[in-house]
């Protein structure tokens, strides 16, 4: 059967916060010279993960959940490309949440963009790791249960060596969070991304999260690490935005032996062609 | 004539290390050498062996009848003593006077070189002395092993080797080992000849979680990184380990994971990944016996059908399975030049008896000779990574040149992009499945053993082909007509040409080690055989020779 007709580009609802979400992250690519042939764009499953199809670049749009381990190969392979995940809070916090933890112990060099709607999309609105307490689905109908899973916390904790906050609605501020990550060559570098879903988060709407949050000021020190956790345990009537951490950390990459002059894709090309 | 010395005591007591000794002096000597290993999932007490075969011809599998026992433990004594071939000795290590020769191993030691830590070297020399060999090699691997420790612990060993020697001399002469035959020095385990071809052969990323038995290969990976120029991490599971190798292949270096059966079935996904993405990795699942956790240190040849069948949907994929040390060398590199030549996953089938097993063969050429990747670095913008051909194999770019790489999971139009078309999904489903066509053509053939017009014909796969050769012998031996046919490859299967190898012999006996026949499974399946006998193992322990030959003529 023929459906390419149909098969419209984007897939995402009428409303979505993805949508401006695209074209912000177009314009911090542009802001932060990445070469679009030295672009990998890495995804899982999940409506956040279709976005590598709709922009310009290499894409690796693999399993749900398992981004993070594809673009650590990627980056160890060819440490000189610009390895960007497109995720969501289900694929990334819930079935990668594995991968999430040790990634960021690793500090393997990627940019990690996590469209959080706090709301699983493609399945149809049940709940997500990040659902506030309380909120009612067709499968939580009782409400959710389970605590909210904290990933700026987490990542504070361990370290990570670059961890923001924004949200769709505050464009200027999303962007230049963006190029903050993008430009940003230390390690791991997460920003979380605060969105609505007007299909199935009928709770964290756009007003929702626009009276809420808050830039962090100007005279906030991202190396102090306590100040960032306080910062990160902050959720409800004020939600912090921004770079709330940044750690010392030597990414994964660089500490490589092995990679210290070269990619193992230059050091393949040059032994091929040398050797029969 | 072969003869086998048998080490045997608890885990953490140093068998492996006697072991070690033995082996490398008998093989330098130039004496035909197997050895197997045999342990329990701990790593203090129980009861582990190590068994030496040594003889003056090619040896294939392990022996049947111990003519050395060295008992550390009154408890290896009592379990093992009884596999001792009449004209045997017990070296037993207490002064109990149960074996034939009793000394206090670490006793001696702590006499001769005032530590117990040398006992192992007490072992080894009394051993070699028993068996009329030269001590001198011994002492010569001694110097070597700890040139880079302090001159006292070089001459500690070695004086503990010769107590050993002196005193079993009243017992030179009743036990005569095989004489040396070989031009000597070349022993390997599978485990070092399948990281040594990937080394050799380019593999560039390699990850695991470990999971024994294939943990021997990561291991020595991970040692060769640095010479061999590979990136080696561990991963936080198997799940995490496969897409790591799916990444690392997209970007465009040959990758590998090695795992066994439990944690191959946490990969099963991505390795559906790698067929739909059309990715060269190879994974090595070393078999033991299950299901679930199973006997974690023991042998088996459970997966056949697992591995043929992992995975989701419908892709295109090689097994290989080794029988050899030499074969596991040949078959890895082959593994990764078939991924590479066929975009698809590859997979190594082997098991803890051939990962374990030590084999006195020629020397293995540890110079890097790198796999052609099969890239195309002359794409330009305009490339498509799936365009549809005949072969099904599409022209393979990799990121950071002029062309856009663009891979995914999802049905996908040729350019790489997500689509719900069922005409793509269609087209691109027949293109991957027709690189079978040529996966076939150039898969490889079973090899046969013996007379073409045997009346009993053996099929075996994997490492049970050291064990069926001996068997063969054993039978043609004693006037029994009968061959063997080994599958070093169980897919693709060339299905025509199987059926012509195998011919019309008289009787088809299919030897496994696992109940339900699972290569006379595929066989049937795919319209090779018919009916065939079983001859199985799922003990957890080798088939030997012996024994095959003995269940055929029962």
């Amino acid at each position: 059967m023929k459906l390419a007709e149909t098969d419209t580009k984007p897939a995402w609802c009428p409303g979505c916060g993805n949508y401006s979400l695209l074209k912000t992250f177009d314009e911090a690519l542009e802001e932060a010279g990445v070469d679009r042939h030295k672009l990998v764009l890495v995804s899982g499953i999940g409506q956040a993960a279709k976005l590598p199809h709709y922009t310009r670049g290499n894409v690796f749009n693999g399993l749900h959940g398992r981004a993070l381990p594809a673009a650590t190969g990627i980056k160890l392979s060819n440490h000189k490309l610009e390895v960007t995940i497109t995720s969501g809070d289900g694929d990334m916090y819930g079935e990668g949440g594995n991968h999430f933890l040790h990634a960021i112990r690793r500090n393997i060099g990627v940019k990690v963009f996590v469209h959080d709607n706090q709301v699983y999309g493609l399945t149809k609105g049940q709940a997500s790791p990040t659902s506030d307490l309380g909120m009612v689905t067709k499968i939580q109908k009782h409400g959710v249960m389970s605590l909210p899973f904290n990933p700026l916390a987490i990542a504070i904790l361990e370290e990570c060596s670059l961890v923001a906050r924004s949200f769709v609605g505050e464009r200027d501020h999303l962007r230049a969070t963006m190029v903050a990550a993008l430009k940003h060559t230390g390690g791991f570098a997460l920003v979380d991304i605060l969105q609505p879903c007007p299909s199935f988060n009928k709770q964290n709407t756009f007003k929702w999260y626009k009276q809420r949050v808050k830039p962090v000021g100007d005279d906030h020190d991202p190396r102090d690490k306590e100040v960032a956790l306080r910062l990160a345990l902050r959720w409800g009537d004020e939600i912090p935005i921004g770079v709330l951490y940044r750690s010392e950390r030597v990414s994964f990459e660089n500490q490589q032996t092995v990679l210290a002059e070269k990619s193992l894709v230059e050091q393949y090309a040059a032994a091929e062609g040398g050797i029969s | 004539m072969d003869l086998t010395i048998r080490i045997a005591g608890e885990a953490g007591q140093g068998v492996l290390t006697t072991g070690q000794l033995l082996v490398g002096s008998l093989a330098e000597l130039g004496l035909e050498v197997l050895a197997t290993r045999s342990y329990m999932s701990r790593v203090r007490g129980g009861l582990n062996w190590y068994d030496i075969r040594i003889g003056d011809e090619p040896l294939y599998g392990p022996g049947d009848k111990v003519g050395v026992l060295v008992a550390l433990t009154d408890e290896a004594l009592e379990v093992l003593g009884e596999e001792v071939a009449s004209g045997g000795m017990i070296l037993h290590n207490t002064g109990s006077g149960k074996g034939d020769i009793n000394i206090d191993l670490e006793a001696v030691a702590k006499e001769t070189a005032d530590s117990t830590l040398y006992s192992n070297t007490v072992a080894a020399g009394a051993v070699m002395a028993l068996l009329g060999y030269d001590i001198g090699v011994l002492e010569g691997l001694l110097k070597k092993q700890f040139a880079k420790k302090d001159e006292g612990v070089v001459s500690g060993n070695i004086a503990c080797a010769r107590a050993g020697g002196k005193l079993v001399a009243d017992q030179v002469g009743k036990l005569k080992g095989p004489k040396p035959t070989r031009k000597g020095g070349w022993v390997y385990d599978g485990s070092t000849a399948m990281g040594l071809s990937a080394a050799v052969s380019g593999v560039k990323f390699v990850t695991a979680y470990p999971m024994t038995p294939s943990t021997g290969v990561f291991t020595f990976l991970a040692g060769a990184a640095d010479e061999y120029g590979i990136v080696v991490e561990q991963a936080e599971d198997e799940i995490a380990a496969v897409n790591m190798v799916c990444g690392a292949t997209y970007a465009g270096v040959p990758g590998m994971t090695m795992t066994s059966g439990g944690g191959f079935a946490l990969m099963a996904e991505g390795l559906s990944l790698a067929g739909m993405m059309e990715l060269p990795i190879v994974v090595m699942i070393a078999q033991r016996p299950g299901p679930a956790t199973g006997l974690p240190t023991r042998t088996g040849q459970q997966d056949l059908m697992f591995t043929l069948y992992a995975g989701h949907g419908e892709f295109p994929r090689a097994i290989f399975t080794p029988g050899s040390v030499q074969q596991c060398y040949d078959l890895t590199r082959r593994a990764m030049e078939t991924a590479h030549e066929y975009q698809t996953p590859v997979l190594i089938l082997t098991d803890q008896f051939l990962q374990d097993m030590e084999h006195s063969i020629d020397e293995l050429d540890s110079q890097p000779r790198l796999i052609d990747r099969r890239i195309v670095t002359d794409a330009g913008e305009d490339y498509v990574r799936y365009a549809v051909t005949d072969s099904g194999v599409s022209d393979r770019a990799i990121p950071g040149g002029e062309a856009l790489v663009v891979c995914d999971s999802d049905s996908h139009t040729a350019d790489g992009h997500i689509t719900e078309d069922m005409d793509a999904h269609v087209e691109q489903q027949d293109k991957r499945m027709r690189k079978l066509k040529g996966m076939t053509a150039g898969a490889l053939l079973p090899e046969r053993f013996g007379a073409e017009d045997a009346e009993t014909l053996l099929l075996t796969w994997g490492s049970t082909l050291g064990p069926g050769r001996e068997a063969v012998a054993l039978l043609n031996a004693k006037g029994v007509s009968a061959a063997m046919l080994h599958f070093g490859q169980v897919w693709p299967l060339a299905v025509d040409k199987v059926k012509e190898a195998i011919g019309s012999p008289k009787r088809i006996i299919s030897v496994e080690g696992n109940c339900t026949g699972q290569l006379a499974t595929l066989l049937r399946s795919v319209g090779v055989l018919t009916e065939c006998e079983l001859l199985t193992n799922y003990t957890g322990m080798p088939f030997t020779g012996a024994e095959i030959a003995e269940r055929i003529q029962k």
